[in-house]
């Protein structure tokens, strides 16, 4: 009897504890923002400065180990796992804004007029805006005025360099991509060469009917970058990989950085000589993405009963001066922010970056970057033709046309989900 | 020592077990249903039962150690499967990714439009007199103040109200703020709409924020459709998980949901070019890439076996380092074989000293994934057949040799045939499992090299598993709907494949 007794008791005292033990989800109000293994640390460090971002709310920021895993990750992420806020640039919100992850804000007057309207047509989808601009991304050039002793004025001037110097000077590369990837930062790599993803008209607007012309590019390329057998001429790499060791260690003169680079450069006792890649006309330069991260909101804070809250962080941590100054003195990315900019603590080598991401950007436009519809996206076929070229010897204009071919079916599809 | 598993100790332990797995599965039981996943809740439950009826009673004694076994297959296989199986059914894919209920709500979220000014007020939360959630709504420039509700709207005069340094009012009569601390705990403040003017209203959208609203879009129950109330443009369900204008279908309101297709990510294995192109290509490779990993890594792992399985000086120094590899945790050893054949840097190119370009030609990048699957694979058949030939009858051999037969006669005629009756079902699990070696292919090559230039999503090495990968996940368009049918595809195959192996091996005759 005794038995039965203390098993009911023990099962009933289980059920108990399994039942009235309150699910995690219900505990405090907790914000959670999402960033990637740069911001997330240095935004645990500024939030860290005040306790009272948001009244009535604390903030818990998980920190993934890439921007790539925190794209899996959001991917992946549903109601129950997703966050409530998370950074990141403004060409992912195409495709989150259509699959219901993000949530419209609204920003005040004043608070728009923080930023330019480009920035928020950056972070905005179908009409509605989704995030708060943070910081500007661009790179830059930079080059080693140990060996280099005035800025290029053309490409070509930096290949007779190379090719001048470097037997002389052991150098394993003439200009290398140290920051953005063979994409996102090689963009400049490819228009300084006369290939542009998507030509823009003078007054900002997409120009729709014209796309880079392949013959040109390939010409430039044989010029430029292979030697008489059709081969790559070394000045160029078709991967990033060890640009940076390199470069500082002197073995490469010309480097494309991130703006979130430029103080380890300056630490190391480079003087921050920062300019866009120079085109093959003297005078003309290589554009380069001048996108803008953002704070974005998610559907799930909603769910969590933290909307108003989240919204909370956006405008009164993520889109203010205050923030946004404390943030860059710890990421140290060129703010978004107007005030903020004007701050005496943003740092010359953020400014600098910010004044060659003024002499030749383009914004980034996800819609056509991101889309597979000629058979590849952006990201993808951009590595992809200096992988055929470079690295197989592949004819490089008829690389070159497939690659234009790509790029125009891209934008046209993209031009209809805008 | 058999003491410890009866008496009173043994039913201790046993409650406190039972009663700690009990709790857990009870709160995950919960969690679930609180967050509306009903079947996760349900199976949750069903196995508290399952499980306290089993070890409470004495029923059924088989049944006290098939139970846990049964629950996890159906928690960790059926169930997947059966998602799987559901789910290549639908439109699943980015801009397609939530329950319809869901979509619906995001589009009403959406579907609302500010007024020509967009314009927003300074606004303070709390209680009217009547205890109704209430805001003191300030229109700082122009010095206009109102409380708002639901459902009533009153205009107060400026010296009705008190205003903090910003000009924003504070406290109004019949109005009571509410803390922005107390406010944090229940949120249902800001899901009202409160009352302004001409149809349109007052949302919270953030603390000491306020944006005045019309809505744009409503949703008909009865007809399923959406209408736009202001241009009056009907937006109708078009069957594959977006709400279309009507005479428009391209122009679609987002997001979209999960909407069922049927077979037609089946049939579109079949028709659309694009997708069967690839999957022929992989699918071949695939069985190639299986069949020679099983030949070389059985080959290989069968002449060692000869080899050290007669008596020579060093020989468990020998056996203890060609076992080595399969100690090693195959995902460092796929890094640093991913090192070693680096093009630039990699050990191989520099001792053969080359400039192979491994993983951007198709051959030498397919010649790297069998070599590394060589060396992964060939201890465990190395081990296995060392085993297999200490259990032939040395009389059997010893026979052959009394009788004439040379050395290569012997393991023609009788260790081969006796091994492969002993291995084949090894050999047929070893032959599913590498169908399936995603690891491999993804740590090493990523599926690649692939003419992205082309437009080839597949790569040289993917085999179906890593494109099926690449589908869901490789892109920015993620496609999980194709993905599941492949997935259920490749089911299929390895399932055929092993049965019918198994049928030719005769080995399910030995457990009848």
């Amino acid at each position: 009897m005794f038995r039965k007794k203390a098993i009911a008791v023990a099962v009933a005292a289980a059920f108990g504890a399994g039942i009235f033990i309150a699910p995690s989800q219900a505990a405090d109000k907790e914000i959670l923002v999402w960033a990637d293994e740069t911001r997330g640390p240095n935004l645990v460090k500024t939030l860290a400065k005040k306790s009272d971002w948001v009244p009535g709310h604390t903030i818990k920021v998980v920190s993934f180990s890439s921007y790539d895993a925190l794209k899996d990750a959001l991917d992946k992420a549903s109601g129950t796992t997703g966050p409530d806020v998370f950074v990141a640039g403004n060409d992912w919100v195409p495709a989150l804004a259509k699959s219901g992850k993000l949530a419209p804000v609204v920003l005040t007057a004043q608070q728009k007029g923080q930023f330019t309207p480009g920035q928020l047509f950056d972070l905005s989808y179908g009409g509605k805006l989704y995030g708060v601009p943070v910081d500007v991304n661009n790179v830059g050039m930079i080059y080693n005025t140990k060996m280099v002793k005035t800025a290029p004025k053309s490409y070509g001037e930096m290949v007779k360099f190379y090719l001048d110097n470097k037997k002389k000077l052991g150098l394993k590369a003439g200009l290398c991509i140290a920051g953005g990837g063979m994409s996102w930062g090689g963009l400049s790599g490819f228009s300084a060469l006369g290939a542009d993803p998507y030509l823009m008209n003078a007054d900002g607007t997409v120009n729709y009917n014209k796309s880079f012309d392949p013959a040109v590019f390939a010409k430039n390329v044989s010029t430029y970058l292979l030697d008489k057998n059709g081969k790559s001429n070394g000045f160029y790499p078709a991967t990033d990989t060890g640009c940076m060791d390199n470069y500082l260690a002197g073995k490469v003169p010309f480097a494309v950085v991130g703006n979130w680079h430029w103080r380890k450069f300056a630490e190391a006792g480079f003087q921050m000589n920062i300019m866009p890649v120079p085109g093959v006309k003297a005078g003309t330069y290589g554009k380069m993405f001048g996108s803008v991260s953002g704070a974005f909101l998610t559907s799930y804070a909603e769910a969590h009963g933290v909307a108003v809250g989240a919204k909370s962080l956006l405008t009164t941590f993520f889109a203010s001066t205050a923030g946004q100054v404390l943030y860059q003195a710890e990421e140290g990315r060129p703010p978004a922010d107007k005030g903020a900019q004007k701050s005496q603590l943003v740092l010359p080598g953020q400014k600098a970056m910010g004044v060659a991401a003024g002499m030749s950007s383009i914004p980034q436009i996800g819609a056509f970057l991101n889309t597979n519809a000629g058979g590849a996206n952006y990201w993808d076929s951009a590595p992809a033709y200096w992988t055929a070229v470079l690295v197989d010897g592949k004819n490089p204009l008829a690389e070159a046309k497939k690659l234009a071919a790509i790029w125009k079916a891209n934008v046209a599809a993209g031009k209809a989900d805008l | 020592m058999s003491g410890i598993f009866r008496g009173n100790f043994a039913l201790v332990v046993k409650i406190v077990i039972l009663a700690g797995v009990t709790a857990i599965l009870s709160l995950l039981a919960q969690s679930a249903f609180a967050r509306g996943e009903i079947a996760i809740g349900s199976f949750l439950v069903i196995s508290i039962v399952a499980l306290n009826f089993t070890y409470l009673t004495k029923v059924s004694i088989p049944l006290k150690f098939f139970v846990p076994g049964v629950l996890l297959f159906i928690a960790f296989v059926i169930g997947p499967i059966i998602f799987t199986v559901v789910m290549s059914t639908f439109n699943y894919k980015t801009g397609n990714y939530i329950s319809k209920e869901a979509a619906i709500e995001q589009v009403l979220i959406r579907g609302v439009e500010p007024d020509a000014n967009q314009t927003t007020f300074d606004v303070v939360a709390g209680k009217a007199s009547d205890g109704k959630d209430a805001i003191l709504v300030s229109d700082v420039a122009n010095q206009k103040f109102f409380l708002s509700t639901q459902d009533n709207l009153s205009t107060l005069d400026a010296n009705e109200v008190v205003v903090n340094e910003y000009g924003v009012a504070t406290t109004a009569p019949n109005f009571v703020a509410t803390s922005l601390e107390d406010l944090a705990l229940d949120d249902s403040y800001a899901k009202i709409r409160y009352k302004f003017s001409d149809g349109y209203y007052i949302v919270i959208e953030a603390q000491g924020v306020g944006a005045v609203f019309r809505q744009a879009l409503t949703y008909d129950e009865k007809t399923d459709t959406m209408r736009n109330i202001q241009s009056g443009e009907v937006y109708v369900d078009n069957g594959r998980g977006n709400f279309a204008l009507e005479g428009s279908p391209d122009s679609v309101l987002t997001p979209g949901w999960r909407a069922p297709i049927w077979f037609e990510n089946y049939t579109k294995l079949v028709t659309d070019s694009r997708v069967r192109t690839p999957l022929i290509k992989v699918f071949i490779w695939t069985v190639i890439f299986a069949s020679l990993t099983v030949l070389s890594t059985f080959a290989f792992g069968l002449l060692l076996a000869i080899a050290l399985n007669r008596r020579m000086r060093g020989r468990r120094v020998y056996r203890s380092i060609l076992i080595l590899p399969y100690a090693m945790p195959s995902i460092m050893s796929i890094l640093i074989w991913g090192g070693m054949f680096d093009s630039q840097f990699g050990a191989i190119n520099n001792l053969l000293n080359t400039d192979i370009a491994w993983f951007s030609n198709p051959t030498y990048a397919r010649a790297a994934v069998l070599l590394v699957n060589l060396w992964l694979g060939f201890p465990y058949f190395y081990l296995i057949c060392s085993g297999s030939l200490q259990a032939i009858p040395s009389e059997l051999l010893e026979a052959a040799a009394i009788d004439g037969a040379n050395p290569r006669q012997v393991f023609r005629q009788i260790t081969l045939p006796l091994l492969l009756q002993i291995l084949s079902p090894l050999l047929i699990a070893s032959f599913a499992f590498n169908f399936n070696n995603f690891n491999l292919i993804y740590l090493l090559t990523g599926g690649g090299p692939r003419d992205t230039l082309d437009g080839e999503l597949a790569g040289a090495t993917d085999i179906l598993i890593s494109y099926t990968y690449q589908i869901a996940f490789g892109t920015n368009i993620l496609d999980f709907g194709l993905a599941s049918a492949i997935s259920v595809l490749i089911f299929f195959l390895v399932a055929s494949i092993s049965f019918y192996g198994i049928r030719k091996s005769k080995v399910m005759e030995t457990f009848g």
